[in-house]
């Protein structure tokens, strides 16, 4: 019989759910955690909640973090927020492995629960990489900045902080179309809702500012050095549709 | 001429520089708009497949020099634009709140007079700091005989500076730039460099160079062999490589169809070597007028030229001669060592770990075993025949794609 826990989708509960797997010494391939929006009962198994709890994470963080090192931490952060299904089986495993071999869980590569936490977490953090440089931002009517795009991975977190420091003069909101998600900063915080559309005017200024950025977009193209392949390895096409320059 | 018209003429004019990178400022200070990020960040990749990162423009393109192998000299009959500090200020801060770029790389053409030029550079990235708190990365060209009081305020002002070189010998310049002398671009350079040991907060981001490639007969030896002086004495951050484009008719030039993308991209492979892996510009060449191979990487030249250092013992080598094998990078390096601690390894790990197999076969032994059988007593014609690389003969890859493995590292933050 499995025992199932469910927890409430985000990272801290995700670690409450593991922290309360590994400290009740439960077998690690009994156990499952599982989204509560995402779970389908079924009769074999025992069920129970995991609340949040902000000790539970807190104590799993410095665990982690004294058994190996903050990267190690930020890598299963990463490999959180991955699209992949039943990413959760995947870290619970690697967890397990993290707090038997320590710091030498860096150098398992062969071993594939560390191979696809890796992969996980590198995908991830590629698609922050990219998106810290492809997110275009447009002046609205209403005094702020608004961005829409639409991540592979679940990434608004990571990239509305890195915005945060970098327009911080500004008010804006970073719009998860996919998922619904809006990060929202008014030059003091960053918050998150979930919110399904905006009806937003862009300023007249705006279009200028668009036009300006194509023009030049077009006018730094050295036509000897041509290489259309290579502009889409670099930039593939799913991150094209709310590019300025590439509409 | 409206702000569009300008910003097409004198964005145009400024693609032939082809620096791009916006990492490694340590500036301090943190006010107003923006912030640096010290690896750097790609905006956007053009359809010549390099990468955006800030808004390359010039201040002006009217010149009063007339260089052969520059679109912006004298007597070419062209467009000429000059935009005000106040225009560049206002568009750098309009791309960067709306995230298209990383900061402000400003070059110009000599109109008036170098010191009227510089003036204007000064100008525009003070208002840029100053009036509109702008944070975020500025790369400035100091114009050569330009006065270095100048260069050096701006030089507070800006994350990184840098003087062209132009050309890999005085021979070439001479030829080619009758107005500069090698004095008025090292002249420059040197006190940069010095300035910025002395100061804090001086072009924090370090100085670059670039030159032209392609235009005269200079060898590659002779380019990487002052790329590594350019490192060594002036500490420069990177030199950059740019395959002449066929701009002007000019008999003083060397006939180029198209430009040598490959040799340029070899340059950055042996500059990366020098850079990187401690490699010297003799160790690479064997005579002084000698060109790198277009068919294979220069690591793999060099290796099938001392064929008697190999095989290496990948359970026994240093780190300094596992980073000489061709297929293993620094990175594999470093997992090679930390790894062989816990278990000893075979070929299967090697490539689990990164290791270019196909390039590392011929030169390596795990445990005393080669690969396959014979493989290590090939004659180096045969392997050179086996690595031959096909694919970069057609696809020369750009600059760029250095600059991202370092970047992605540093994001995920492992070595
Ligand atoms: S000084 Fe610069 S802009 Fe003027 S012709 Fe020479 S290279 Fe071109």
């Amino acid at each position: 019989m499995y025992k199932i826990f469910l927890y409430d989708g985000t990272f801290e509960g995700f670690m409450c759910a593991a922290f309360h797997i590994i400290s009740e010494g439960i077998d690690k391939d009994r156990a499952i955690i599982v989204s509560k929006n995402e779970y389908q009962p079924m009769f074999i198994d025992s069920v129970r909640e995991v609340q949040s709890d902000l000790k539970a994470f807190l104590e799993m963080r410095k665990g982690i973090i004294e058994k190996t090192d903050c990267s190690v931490f930020k890598k299963i952060y990463y490999a959180f927020l991955s699209d992949t299904e039943d990413k959760e089986s995947y870290i619970l495993r690697y967890l397990f492995l993290l707090f038997t071999h320590g710091k030498k869980i860096k150098y398992l590569y062969s071993d594939d629960i560390v191979n696809a936490v890796e992969k996980m977490a590198k995908n991830v953090s590629r698609e922050i990489g990219k998106y810290m440089g492809l997110i275009r931002f447009c002046e609205t009517n209403e005094g702020f900045l608004y961005a829409k795009f639409e991540p592979k991975n679940d990434i608004i977190k990571p990239i509305a902080y890195f915005f945060k420091n970098r327009l911080n003069e500004f008010c804006w909101a970073i719009h998860d179309v996919k998922r619904n998600k809006v990060a929202i900063y008014d030059r003091k915080k960053v918050q998150f809702l979930i919110c399904n559309t905006l009806k937003l005017k862009v300023t007249h200024q705006e279009e200028m500012f668009q036009m300006l950025w194509k023009k030049y977009f077009k006018s730094m193209v050295i036509e000897e050095r041509k290489n259309l392949k290579l502009q889409q390895q670099n930039m593939p096409k799913r991150y094209w549709k709310y590019l300025v320059e590439k509409n | 001429m409206d702000i569009l018209e300008k910003l097409e003429v004198l964005g145009a004019a400024a693609k032939y520089d082809v620096s791009c990178a916006s990492s490694g400022s340590k500036r301090e200070k943190h006010f107003g708009i923006g912030s640096t990020f010290s690896a750097g960040i790609c905006h956007s990749w053009t359809d010549d497949g390099r990468c955006i990162s800030l808004l390359k423009i010039l201040f002006t393109n009217e010149c009063i020099f007339d260089c052969a192998y520059c679109i912006n000299r004298k007597s070419n009959d062209i467009k000429r634009a000059t935009f005000t500090p106040q225009e560049i200020a206002e568009l750098t801060i309009n791309f960067y709140k709306r995230n298209y770029i990383e900061g402000l790389f400003l070059s110009s053409a000599i109109k008036n007079s170098p010191d009227w030029t510089m003036e204007m550079l000064f100008r525009t990235v003070w208002l840029l700091r100053y009036k509109y708190q702008f944070n975020g990365y500025i790369h400035v060209k100091a114009i050569p005989y330009a006065s270095l009081d100048l260069i050096r305020k701006t030089g507070f002002l800006v994350d990184r500076m840098s003087v062209n070189i132009e050309l890999p010998s005085e021979k070439s310049l001479r030829l080619l730039c009758p107005n500069k002398t090698k004095e008025s671009i090292l002249k420059p350079m040197e006190f940069i460099t010095k300035v910025a040991e002395e100061e804090k907060n001086f072009v924090s981001a370090g100085q670059s160079t670039q030159m032209i490639i392609g235009a005269t007969d200079d060898s590659d030896y002779k380019i990487i062999n002052l790329s590594q002086h350019l490192y060594k004495k002036f500490k420069l951050k990177r030199v950059y490589y740019s395959a002449y484009t066929p701009v002007n008719h000019d008999p003083r030039i060397l006939k180029v169809d198209s430009p040598p993308l490959l040799r340029e991209h070899r340059l950055y492979q042996a500059d990366w070597l020098i850079r990187v892996y401690n490699f010297s510009a003799d160790e690479l060449f064997k005579s002084k007028d000698e060109n790198l191979d277009l068919e294979v990487d220069p690591k793999v030249m060099w290796a099938l030229r001392n064929l008697d250092k190999f095989p290496i013992e990948i359970s026994k080598a240093s780190y300094e001669q596992l980073i000489r094998v061709p297929g293993i990078g620094i990175k594999s390096a470093r997992r090679i060592i930390k790894n062989r601690v816990f278990h000893s390894l075979d070929f299967e790990d090697l490539k689990k770990m990164g290791v270019v197999l196909k390039r590392a076969k011929y030169f390596i032994t795990c445990n005393g075993k080669t690969f396959e059988r014979f493989l290590i007593d090939l004659p180096p014609e045969k392997i050179k025949q086996k690595l031959t690389d096909k694919n970069s003969l057609q696809k020369p890859q750009q600059l760029s794609f250095f600059d991202r493995e370092v970047f992605t590292s540093v994001i995920t933050g492992e070595i």
